[in-house]
């Protein structure tokens, strides 16, 4: 134990080895707390794999299996950088592994068909659980649907990887799509009114109300629920947003008018034969403001066909009859 | 009739500005406004594209909207000029009027009979009463126009004029832009089909009918025409008064490359907007026969 002690004391007299440990609990110290500030110190930058998927002929076609549906597809894997840099996680701070954490530790090469990226835990649990709590994923759950996950819909035009911005406008353009790959009746209704009209163009700029200006984004509960971004609370906020001022009869506006929908002329009808049974039903189909629209709507189809019936036969015969007139006296000139 | 240089005046210098406004505002409006009614077809995407797009189209809408306007408070001073100032009421009652007369009802049945061949045309006045729906529709489609869009364009104003209750039955920004669409689609089908073929595209003024543009018409047109007018200004001794100069064959060519492509534009809208009528037909038709699961081969299962 003396001598052990001895030769301690003998090594810390020199003074070179005594520099070097010293400088070497510096850096470990260094990388130790600088591991807390930024786990990618020594771990892979985005150019490390850029090495191999910027480049189509490494990864132009890699085997994925859906890891929540279990299918099989032939997908290409190349990143481009630019649309990267556009979308949401684009920016200076994030680093590839950040979310395909397990890849944390792998050098070159790694095994296919990734872990799904995990975007509630650590970074968007706030959206996830909003979304999760909202009447609209309860009864998507009640009614066996499979929940979508966030990359149903916040994906990139071009590839998945690419998350995009809120204000971008293909994402924009596609939500009304993925919302209305379900909500087939209210998508053909919304194609019916001027908002729709407009985004049928591919016009989907922030000044045009898309499904999630008006339903909420994460927190999706039905219109009737008065806590709704359209409940009778909130919808004046919700529509002023765009219309400044908007008053407490703006709100009562029919964004879905059902007059060009053929389930509303039949339930309308289903609901006439059981008048006797139930004088309820037809009594609210009649008593909604789409009763006005409809009738307006029928009387000016009905307009349409009669005034051209009429002018397009008196056209035709009036041609025809001063074509008939000039032969006649075109004759009776020679003859 | 070509030896006949006799030339008199159908349409003075103001009706004439009056028309050419409104054909600049309603091919404006008509070329940005259509595309939204037939936005699933591609040329209905194509033609909003070309006129500007979102904000831009919809603003030369506006201005357009606003050119209708000026053309219409032009006719209706011109109107109110002529009966408060002048007070000449020919214009309400009698045969210089555009509005429905005793005689148009007898000239309708004798036309109906005319298609028939069972008897000649009746001489018409100065105001054919096909020409007079169409005046008429004019006014009823500009005022409806003007209102519903109106409504559409400042929506929020709008609804403060409509109290609450009444707002959960009548809604009026969805009646104003159903009212406008359809009205739309009536007065563009109604111009681009029935008003070109009928008044300008006849087998006797083909391509187009000059006087609207030069305001002056052949005598011996007006006599085929509009026997009774020609007759009435003749032994009123008006007739000396209408007569001008010939048109130059200048103007004559001026108004032909106006009014040919405009013909043109408006004839291909028209064929446009009805193949697709028909083609929303088709699908609704398919739409209607898709749950009906008719088995025509199982009359073979005997």
């Amino acid at each position: 134990m003396v001598s052990l002690s001895k030769t301690t004391t003998e090594v810390f007299k020199d003074s070179k080895i005594c520099k070097l440990v010293i400088i070497s609990c510096f850096i470990s110290c260094l990388i130790f707390i600088s591991s807390f500030s930024s786990n990618n110190l020594f771990a892979q930058e985005n150019s490390d794999c850029m090495e191999c998927h910027a480049d189509p002929a490494e990864v132009a076609s890699k085997v994925r299996v859906d890891h929540v549906t279990g299918e099989v597809e032939i997908v290409t894997m190349v990143v481009d950088e630019e649309e990267y840099h556009a979308s949401a996680h684009g920016g200076e701070d994030f680093y590839c592994i950040d979310c395909h954490s397990d890849l944390e530790d792998s050098e070159g090469e790694h095994y296919p068909n990734l872990q799904p990226v995990d975007c509630v835990t650590f970074c968007h649990d706030d959206p996830a659980a909003t979304f999760l709590e909202g009447s609209h994923a309860s009864l998507m759950q009640e009614k066996g649907v499979q929940l979508p996950t966030c990359k149903y819909c916040h994906t990139g035009q071009k590839s998945k990887m690419n998350t995009p911005r809120a204000d971008n406008l293909e994402h924009r353009g596609d939500t009304i799509e993925k919302c209305g790959g379900c909500h087939e009746k209210y998508y053909r209704s919304y194609r019916n009114n001027l908002h729709g009209q407009v985004t049928a163009m591919g016009y989907v700029g922030l000044d045009i109300a898309t499904c999630v200006d008006c339903h909420g984004q994460h927190t999706i509960l039905n219109s009737a629920d008065p806590e709704s971004t359209l409940g009778s609370e909130k919808a004046k906020e919700t529509c002023g947003k765009c219309h400044p001022g908007a008053g407490n009869s703006f709100v009562k506006h029919v964004a879905h008018p059902a007059y060009k929908d053929v389930g509303y002329y039949k339930s309308a009808l289903i609901a006439l034969k059981n008048i006797r049974k139930d004088p309820a039903e037809i009594k609210s189909i009649v008593k909604s403001p789409q009763t006005l629209l409809t009738v307006l709507f029928v009387a000016y189809v009905g307009l349409l066909v009669v005034t051209f019936a009429q002018f397009g036969t008196h056209m035709l015969l009036s041609w025809l009859g001063s074509i008939l007139d000039d032969r006649k006296e075109n004759k009776s000139d020679h003859g | 009739m070509a030896d006949n240089t006799t030339t008199l005046l159908r349409f003075g210098k103001f009706h004439r500005l009056g028309h050419t406004f409104t054909i600049i505002s309603f091919f404006g409006l008509v070329l940005t406004g259509m595309p939204l009614v037939f936005k699933d077809y591609a040329w209905g995407q194509w033609l909003y594209g070309a006129m500007g797009g979102y904000p831009a189209a919809g603003n030369i809408h506006r201005l357009c909207a606003l050119l209708t306007f000026v053309a219409a408070f032009l006719h209706f001073a011109y109107l109110a000029y002529e009966s408060l100032i002048k007070k000449d009421r020919g214009m309400f009652w009698g045969p210089d009027s555009l509005l429905i007369q005793p005689k148009d009802v007898l000239h309708i049945l004798g036309d109906i009979l005319w298609f028939f061949r069972l008897g000649k045309r009746p001489k018409f006045e100065r105001f054919i009463y096909w020409e007079k729906f169409e005046y008429l529709s004019l006014m009823w489609g500009t005022l409806v126009m003007a209102v519903t869009g109106y409504i559409l364009w400042f929506p929020v104003q709008a609804t403060r004029l409509v109290p609450v209750s009444v707002a959960s039955y009548i809604d009026l920004p969805s009646i104003a832009l159903v009212a406008h669409r359809y009205e739309a689609l009536l007065a563009a089908g109604f111009i681009f089909s029935i008003h070109f073929l009928h008044t300008h595209m006849l087998p006797e003024n083909m391509p187009t009918d000059e006087a609207m543009f030069t305001g002056k018409i052949d005598e011996a047109h007006v006599k085929h025409e509009r026997g009774a007018y020609y007759e009435r200004m003749k032994e009123e001794g008006q007739l000396e008064g209408l007569r001008v100069k010939p048109s130059s064959p200048m103007a004559k060519f001026v108004s032909r490359m106006m009014g040919v492509p405009l013909l043109t534009i408006g004839l291909l809208m028209v064929g446009f907007m009805l193949s697709s009528v028909i083609c929303s037909l088709a699908s609704l038709f398919m739409d209607l026969i898709k749950d009906l699961n008719i088995d025509i081969f199982s009359i073979f299962a005997f």
